[in-house]
Order: structure tokens, then C-alpha cells, then sequence
């Protein structure tokens, strides 16, 4: 695949900018899209919108680096992801931590009622660790 | 860790963005160097010692304080 499909736009500095806000608007549009869809009781249209906008999003944010001659991330920006990513976790460990088995205990003193929503939130964070500890054991197989 | 990076650059007349490309980064990247915010890899301190064919110690000092980046 040449690595030079995709034209510049100016300095590198430019064209980086102009796809990135590209694909910025591409989530943008398929995020408004679903949220037309729910408000306008089009959920099927709002939802193909939603689904084509992100996948042609993550697409292009994946193809582009590779189609241009400019470089649109470097290590700072990896660096920048690990130590976002490594921030997100943390606070989401310590809100887990300090939290959860305090709804708990305040569930079982009949004080509180986890409502089906805390529960899917519970479940939704107790899947993101157990996702990252997935991740984090076969990256450390790789190093 | 501390960085001559800026007045090599000013030396070779060249901006920020112009030494990202000769070096395939981007221009943040070579200005947080410049402002001791980023410590580069040793790839791209390699790379930098190569462009201004010099040796990695010439442009980096890692006895210097910086602002403590990373």
C-alpha cells in the first residue's frame, strides 16, 4: 500500500489538523445521528447513522496514518494515551474500591437500594477491569 | 532532563515544525522537548543526534532538573 494515497494539505502541520478534524466530525455526526434517531423516534435510521459514522470513523482513524506521508501520532502522543489511560483506570479503581462496597453495605444496613442502573454500572466497570487486566497479562507476555 | 535543543535549532535556522518533519515527529512533540515537558525516546534522541550530527550527551544533559517531565 503506498504511503502516499492521500494528498497534503499544506505544511504536515496542516494536513494533520484537516484529517483529524475530518474524523472528529465523522463521530460527531454519527453520535448526533443516534441522538436525532431517539428524539425523533427514528431509532433504526439513528442507529445505522450511529454505526456506518463510528465504524468509517475508527476506519479512517486507523487508515489514514498509514495512507498518508504525514505523521499524524508519534511516541508523545502514545505516551499521552498510555499515561490517559493509566489516570482512567486509576480513578476508576479507586471509585470502584471505595464505593461499591460501600452501596453494598448500605444495601444490606437498608439504607440504600442499588437501583438496576447502579447495577449495570457496577457490572459495566467490573467488565472494564477484568478487560484490563486481560490486556495488561498479554502485553506483559509481549515485554 | 535539561535540552539544548532550542538554540541547536535557532542555530540551523530551522522552526519547530521543520525539525518535526526532519525528524518524523510532530511539532508538539519537538516543543515539549524544548520546554523540558517530554523526555524524547532514545530512537528520537538518537534521530536529533543524528540530525544535528552530534552526540546524544551534546544536546541532553540528564544530570539537568527540567520540570520533571514524565
Amino acid at each position: 500500500m503506498s504511503d502516499t494515497i492521500l494528498p497534503t494539505v499544506g505544511t504536515p502541520e496542516r494536513t494533520r489538523k484537516v484529517y483529524e478534524r475530518a474524523v472528529y466530525a465523522i463521530f460527531v455526526i454519527a453520535i448526533a445521528g443516534l441522538l436525532a434517531g431517539l428524539v425523533f423516534d427514528q431509532e433504526y435510521a439513528g442507529t445505522v447513522i450511529y454505526l456506518v459514522g463510528v465504524w468509517l470513523g475508527a476506519g479512517l482513524a486507523y487508515l489514514l496514518p498509514k495512507w498518508s506521508e504525514v505523521r499524524f501520532y508519534d511516541e508523545r502522543d502514545e505516551e499521552l494515551s498510555r499515561r490517559a489511560s493509566g489516570l482512567a483506570m486509576s480513578v476508576a479503581f479507586v471509585v470502584g474500591l471505595g464505593v461499591v462496597p460501600a452501596l453494598y453495605a448500605l444495601e444490606a444496613a437498608g439504607q440504600l437500594t442499588i437501583t438496576p442502573t447502579m447495577w449495570g454500572a457496577i457490572y459495566a466497570a467490573s467488565a472494564l477491569y477484568l478487560v484490563w487486566g486481560i490486556c495488561y497479562t498479554v502485553v506483559a507476555r509481549r515485554i | 532532563m535539561d535540552n539544548d535543543l532550542p538554540g541547536r535549532r535557532e542555530a540551523q535556522n530551522l522552526s519547530q515544525g521543520e525539525l518535526a518533519e526532519a525528524v518524523d515527529v510532530t511539532r508538539q512533540t519537538i516543543n515539549a522537548i524544548e520546554r523540558d515537558r517530554y523526555d524524547p525516546s532514545l530512537d528520537l534522541a538518537f534521530e536529533l543526534a543524528s540530525h544535528f550530527d552530534c552526540r546524544i550527551e551534546d544536546i541532553f544533559d540528564p544530570s539537568g532538573n527540567g520540570d520533571e517531565p514524565q
